[in-house]
């Protein structure tokens, strides 16, 4: 690939646009969606930090209104919640933490917060002790989405040795199905978002011994189609946020190249709106900060030129996890 | 904030849509900023409740509000006594039950609640004029089982709407008498069944589905297996749609449990593993490309072959059985051949199958002439996985 990121003929990546397409998402108070998605508004400045981060610009956010914001969002238990007066929930408070780890803020959380401690037990209070798991708050959901969190926020605050981190190895195991994949719970579907968070929660564990690495790896292989998209689950429609959850549990087993990169690249680059910023599902739809997110981390993990490289365990700017992980 | 499949807008609003927004987004946070007061003065009654019925229908992935609700229920809407406690403490729950149904959004609910009068009926007491403690509980928990199935059919991927119809149900176990506990999870089968047949593939509605029979198969509800039931439901399933990857993988996670609950002997297994053969090929023959059936297919070959973990259809299987189980799928998979050249698949299960064949037999390598043709095949057919196929001729050319 030629420095400015053309690989034969390869449209390039709009980082300006999605820099600005990012930075604009909190002007538009103005259009409904606005309020209708306030209960992912953490969540949301997790995903376009991160992609702020491997866009290469890691400071078109504000910093200290950023950690304002995030401290602004938690409860007295330690717990976050999405905005200020939602319910802390184990979603929005892994996305403060890996906020406040991309920001350098954990001082902040410390001194203007209720501190990494009582974060990480509220974390740890919501890990079932019989089965190891861990539900997404009080009113006792559970699912492998939670206990990744769990881990990731965790091990970022240095905090891990607060859950029973073999018994949610166990359960993750629990879950793993005669595809090699891994579902919501012990018996459910593979589906490559739940893959993803047992994955990454095994290698959190240091597990990774547990994987039945080429199984597995048939299955996630076999996500790629024509397209060059990637799907979540067989005989589906491929999806931009796929070509996270799959490409980065691939990477979590060194099977990457068990797939097409380049025709994975262009798809992504697709579904990109060159102008006004963002990508979306296809090619196309409606972009969002979600899909922005997912498809600016896989073509970091792609390689794509240019780019801040992310870490296929926390999607997060590797240099983020190795700071805080040593 | 995710959207998925919707059309990116051609141009920026016009004024008047602006102004239409502008005018939506003042009374939904008029509605909000109420409902958030309330929760603010801890104040969980009636008026709090329609609040939240009014919000959620206009925005059902606002979870807090979820809990808002879930709040007033528990302070006082749902205040009857537990089976078996004191009944005088079923007195307030009776009036407040009431509330639903008189205002206006509950219209539907109230109408989708009369509509399982056989049910009603059992509330009513023995003397038949005394309610039973528990009726105004009752009534409440089908309430709420009512407001969230509209959402359901225009939401069917919101995780809070299931995950609040759950704690619904969890209510009922905790609050009414067995029997009536159980009647109220039985028809969440039919449900169930209903959000499959809109979309065969929906993964919340599939774990909906196993979490539903659990509970009406354990010894709270009073229950016994539902495997039968259930085996046949995937059996219906992949009838109507044989790409059903959901119906093929929770009938594979069903067989072990079927078999042991039929005390399968030997040659039951064997007969039952010969039947999934079959209906696998039957389907591999018209629709060789459908990768759900070949996943089935290497899990049945696993089962045969004694992969670790896998032992669970006919586990006392001589060398001799495997051996010929697997040469007859290779053979029938080689006759698909005939009508089927360019589908990769069938190149792969050739090779993986034939390779773990030496492996069992300990035999001399088969045909390195057999192997890299297919293998050939695979790199035309399938580029995309050439690192994979690159992979796979290292391991052989190690062996």
């Amino acid at each position: 690939m030629s420095p400015t990121g053309q690989l034969s003929g390869l449209p390039i990546l709009a980082i300006d646009s999605h820099v600005r397409y990012i930075q604009s998402l909190d002007t538009k108070k103005d259009e409904l969606d606005y309020w209708l998605t306030e209960h992912l508004r953490l969540n949301g400045v997790y995903w376009g930090l991160t992609a702020l981060h491997l866009l290469g610009r890691p400071d078109a956010l504000p910093r200290q209104e950023t950690i304002d914001f995030v401290l602004s969002c938690q409860h007295d238990n330690g717990g976050f919640g999405a905005a200020p007066g939602h319910d802390a929930h184990m979603l929005s408070t892994v996305s403060a933490v890996q906020i406040l780890a991309m920001v350098d803020g954990f001082d902040d959380l410390e001194t203007k917060g209720k501190g990494k401690q009582q974060v990480g037990t509220y974390i740890a209070n919501l890990q079932n002790r019989d089965t190891g798991t861990f539900s997404g708050d009080e009113w006792g959901e559970e699912d492998t989405r939670f206990l990744y969190g769990a881990l990731n926020a965790l091990s970022l605050l240095g905090l891990l040795s607060l859950a029973d981190v073999d018994k949610a190895v166990s359960y993750v195991v629990s879950c793993t199905n005669h595809d090699g994949g891994y579902g919501v719970r012990p018996g459910a579907e593979s589906h490559s978002g739940q893959i993803f968070t047992c994955v990454a929660a095994l290698a959190i564990a240091q597990r990774l011994d547990l994987v039945d690495k080429e199984k597995l790896g048939r299955w996630l292989s076999e996500r790629q189609v024509p397209c060059g998209g990637l799907n979540g689950r067989p005989e589906k429609k491929e999806d931009v946020c796929y070509s996270w959850w799959v490409l980065s549990s691939l990477k979590i087993i060194d099977l990457v190249h068990w797939i097409d990169r380049e025709a994975l690249i262009r798809f992504i680059l697709s579904c990109q709106d060159e102008e006004s910023g963002g990508i979306s599902d296809r090619p196309n739809d409606r972009v969002d900060v979600w899909h922005t997110c997912f498809g600016v981390a896989g073509l970091s993990l792609l390689g794509y030129p240019n780019m801040e490289t992310v870490d296929p365990v926390y999607c997060m700017p590797k240099p983020v996890i190795e700071r805080i992980l040593g | 904030m995710a959207s998925h499949g919707v059309a990116r807008a051609s141009g920026p609003r016009t004024e008047e849509q602006r102004e239409l927004d502008l005018d939506k987004i003042d009374r939904y946070r008029t509605l909000e900023n109420q409902v958030r007061q309330k929760a603010t003065d801890q104040s969980f009654g009636e008026e709090t409740f329609q609040l939240t019925s009014k919000l959620l229908r206009i925005n059902p992935e606002y979870y807090t509000v979820w809990n808002v609700r879930r709040r007033c229920l528990i302070s006082g809407l749902l205040s009857g006594p537990l089976p078996g406690s004191s009944p005088s403490k079923a007195l307030p729950s009776s009036s407040a039950t009431d509330t639903p149904t008189t205002s206006s959004d509950a219209s539907l609910a109230s109408s989708l609640t009369r509509t399982q009068q056989p049910h009603d009926s059992q509330t009513i007491g023995h003397n038949g004029t005394t309610p039973e403690p528990w009726a105004g509980d009752l009534d409440t928990i089908k309430s709420e089982l009512a407001f969230t199935i509209p959402l359901l059919m225009e939401f069917p991927k919101c995780y809070w709407i299931w995950q609040y119809r759950l704690w619904v149900l969890d209510q009922a176990v905790e609050r009414l008498p067995v029997s009536a506990s159980r009647r109220i999870w039985e028809e969440e089968l039919g449900l169930v069944s209903k959000m499959l047949h809109r979309d065969t593939r929906n993964f919340h509605a599939w774990g909906y589905r196993r979490h539903v029979v659990t509970k009406l198969e354990s010894s709270t509800l009073n229950g016994s297996s539902m495997t039968e039931p259930e085996f046949a439901y995937t059996t219906s399933k992949i009838n109507a749609d044989l790409s059903n990857f959901s119906a093929w993988h929770s009938r594979s996670q069903l067989i072990p449990r079927l078999l042991n609950e039929r005390k399968a002997d030997q040659a039951a297994r064997k007969d039952f593993l010969e039947r999934e053969l079959n209906l696998v090929r039957e389907g591999l023959n018209v629709g060789p490309e459908d990768q759900s059936l070949w996943f089935y297919h290497q899990y049945l070959i696993a089962n045969i072959l004694e992969t670790p973990g896998y032992q669970t259809i006919a586990p006392d299987l001589t060398d001799e059985e495997r051996k010929s189980y697997v040469e007859s799928e290779i053979v029938e998979i080689k006759d698909l051949l005939e009508d089927y050249e360019d589908i990769k698949w069938i190149y792969e299960a050739l090779l993986e199958y034939t390779l773990a064949l030496d492996k069992l037999t300990k035999a001399t390598p088969s045909s390195q002439h057999d192997l890299s043709s297919w293998l050939g095949k695979l790199r035309t057919l399938d580029p995309m996985r050439a690192g994979r196929w690159s992979d796979m001729e290292k391991q052989w050319s190690q062996a």
